[in-house]
């Protein structure tokens, strides 16, 4: 049986940030190779993906994470039938969702309320206009829909960011969607400590005022890092669940440039660390997925002659070809982009292509190994 | 018998066994129905299917590098950002190796060696976003489960065997044979994954000591410690 992975490696340096805090406010960290390094949780850079395939796909191809399903399914229940009460509309949904099993019966009667299911359900817009579509012809033919029905229509015409990460019904594991994609936490090539930017505020009336002092103090914490990232999808799941190989490219094409253009947005607004990857290194393979963090297991430590991009480009590089020669690993396809002279011993592991060229060389290649014309 | 040796090391990796709710704690080292999963998930075998010729594996763990415990705050929002779910702790493993071994028929052993060198799912240490820091077969041995976890090499980094005297002892955690005395009963030994009635049941487990020489050790001489032959003794 052949498979198809998708490998994909970023080194990416942020300046001074604090991208994903912890609940004291300091930058994540964890220790690897007996050295703290930042950290940059594998939610956080998810979330972050997600908001991204707004711009890079078509509503109907995404999907919608809330417990305010009542309230998302009687709206659109309304958009289909305007002539139906905000009430009517409110009450046909609940009846869908406790139909389905998802949330329970209103005790009081009387007051409509919209239901709402006891974690975040992650439908896809389709699934969800699909969902309104049958509770209004249902309430037309006086019936209410089964729970049969219902999960057939929460099944089909998953979207690609279900797909992608997945969902998770505790209470009906039947409709649970198993994730395509992995992605770890984000790690610094380097060991760092946090720093503490202390700071006032000045109020603007007090010069007027004649007075000093600021009108208030405070520390924020930061950390600045050369960032190891590194995901991987697993093409034939995907393909399982959306069922279509040009809608398995698109995801795939959408997924490499939501994970390397996005940015989790924690305290954007204090250090603007808006960058773009230094690298990004796609290996396709039919084996196994391998994640080459060991390379940084030995933090980078720059030297006057190099710094910590470059040698990090250099460990990744050497690392690479030290890994697959042990283990007889081939990939299948290779694609490189990177920015400058720092990185340029990464070129040589694949194709040197501009990332646009990149997404369509990967998606082309998925495209032929699920079998389809290109 | 034969013996398959796993090398379980990345920068994170996160075992529960009896976890609920908001706060998701993990073990010292690698479970039972972890690894029985990663072997499962490696072969291809959905939740729900029978686990059957897995269940008759005997399994055991080596703490080669322990690692530290880590604790990662996490919050969930819808996509607009308007609503949260409640606040979660979860608890990582960070900067740890272990060596697990499973003991059982040859061929069933080859075969899941060949399923993790071309896993059918992706394969994880316990938990999702914790990846694996390269591939984690070591092989199929012809040697007990006992001799295996003590005579294989130490999988630790150099940096910490550095850190550590001149000789280590190492932690064994495996299964408990009949009419061994059993250390300690965990909610660990898996009989299906089938998210709709998951069942686990009690797994005796038996933990022992392996000393391994320390050829980086930098400050020798400290194993020789001996205070009380000042005296004599």
């Amino acid at each position: 049986m052949s498979r198809t992975i998708i490998d994909v490696y970023a080194l990416q340096t942020v300046p001074p940030s604090n991208l994903n805090r912890d609940d004291t406010g300091s930058p994540k960290t964890a220790v690897y190779g007996g050295h703290r390094r930042a950290r940059v949780s594998s939610q956080a850079w998810k979330r972050a993906i997600r908001l991204a395939f707004a711009g890079l796909l078509d509503r109907s191809q995404l999907g919608e994470r809330t417990k305010r399903v009542g309230e998302s399914l009687a709206t659109r229940i309304k958009e289909l039938d305007p002539s139906i009460s905000d009430e009517a509309a409110s009450a046909l949904a609940a009846e869908a969702f406790v139909a389905g099993g998802l949330a329970k019966a209103e005790k009081k009667k009387g007051e409509v309320k919209d239901v709402e299911s006891g974690y975040l359900l992650f439908l896809s817009h389709r699934q969800l206009d699909n969902l309104a579509a049958a509770a209004l012809e249902a309430a037309r033919d006086g019936s209410t829909l089964d729970r049969a029905r219902f999960k057939a229509l929460v099944n089909t015409e998953h979207s690609v960011d279900v797909a992608m990460f997945g969902r998770m019904v505790a209470d009906m594991a039947d409709i649970n969607v198993d994730a395509a994609c992995q992605v770890s936490h984000a790690i610094s090539v380097h060991a760092v400590d946090n720093e503490f930017d202390y700071f006032t505020a000045v109020d603007d009336r007090k010069a007027d005022a004649a007075e000093t002092g600021a009108g208030m103090i405070g520390t924020i914490e930061f950390n600045s890092s050369t960032l190891y990232r590194y995901a991987t999808v697993d093409v034939d799941a995907l393909h399982r669940t959306l069922g279509d190989a040009s809608a398995t490219r698109a995801a795939v094409e959408a997924f490499l440039t939501a994970f390397a253009r996005s940015m989790p947005t924690g305290k954007q607004n204090t250090f603007a660390h808006r960058t773009l990857p230094d690298a990004v290194l796609v290996r396709l393979r039919d084996t196994q997925p391998i994640n080459l963090v060991g390379a940084f297991e030995t933090p980078i430590r720059e030297t006057h002659a190099a710094g910590r991009i470059e040698l990090a480009a250099a460990e990744l590089a050497k690392h690479t070809v030290a890994v697959e020669t042990a283990y007889g690993e081939r990939p299948v396809g290779s694609w490189v982009t990177q920015v400058g002279e720092k990185t340029a011993v990464l070129a040589d592991l694949g194709k040197a292509v501009s990332f646009s060229e990149l997404v369509s060389g990967v998606g082309e290649q998925v495209t032929t190994a699920l079998g389809q014309p290109a | 018998m034969s013996v398959l040796l796993l090398r379980l090391a990345g920068p994170l990796q996160s075992w529960g066994a009896s976890s609920r709710f908001a706060r998701r704690g993990t073990e010292v080292a690698p479970t039972k129905s972890g690894v029985i999963g990663l072997l499962a998930a490696a072969k291809g075998l959905r939740r729900t299917e029978p686990l059957t010729e897995l269940l008759g594996l005997e399994f055991g763990v080596r703490l080669d590098q322990p690692g530290q415990l880590l604790r990662d705050f996490q919050t969930a929002r819808s996509l607009d950002g308007r609503q949260s779910a409640p606040l979660t702790y979860r608890f990582y493993l960070s900067d740890a190796a272990f060596l697990a071994a499973v003991s059982g028929e040859r061929e069933l052993l080859h075969g899941l060696a060949q399923a993790l060198a071309r896993p059918r799912f992706p394969l994880y240490l316990g938990r999702r976003s914790c990846p694996p820091a390269g591939p984690i077969s070591l092989g199929v041995h012809d040697d007990t489960l006992d001799d295996a976890l003590t005579h294989w090499p130490w999988l630790a980094a150099k940096w910490h065997r550095r850190k550590l005297a001149s000789t280590v002892r190492l932690e064994i955690i495996r299964d408990v044979r009949p009419g061994e005395p059993v250390t300690e009963t965990v909610p660990d030994e898996p009989i299906s994954f089938d998210p709709a009635h998951r069942q686990h049941t009690w797994r005796t487990v038996l933990r022992r000591h392996v000393d391994m020489t320390n050829d980086l050790a930098e400050r020798a001489g400290v194993n020789g410690h001996d205070p009380l032959s000042l005296l004599g003794g």
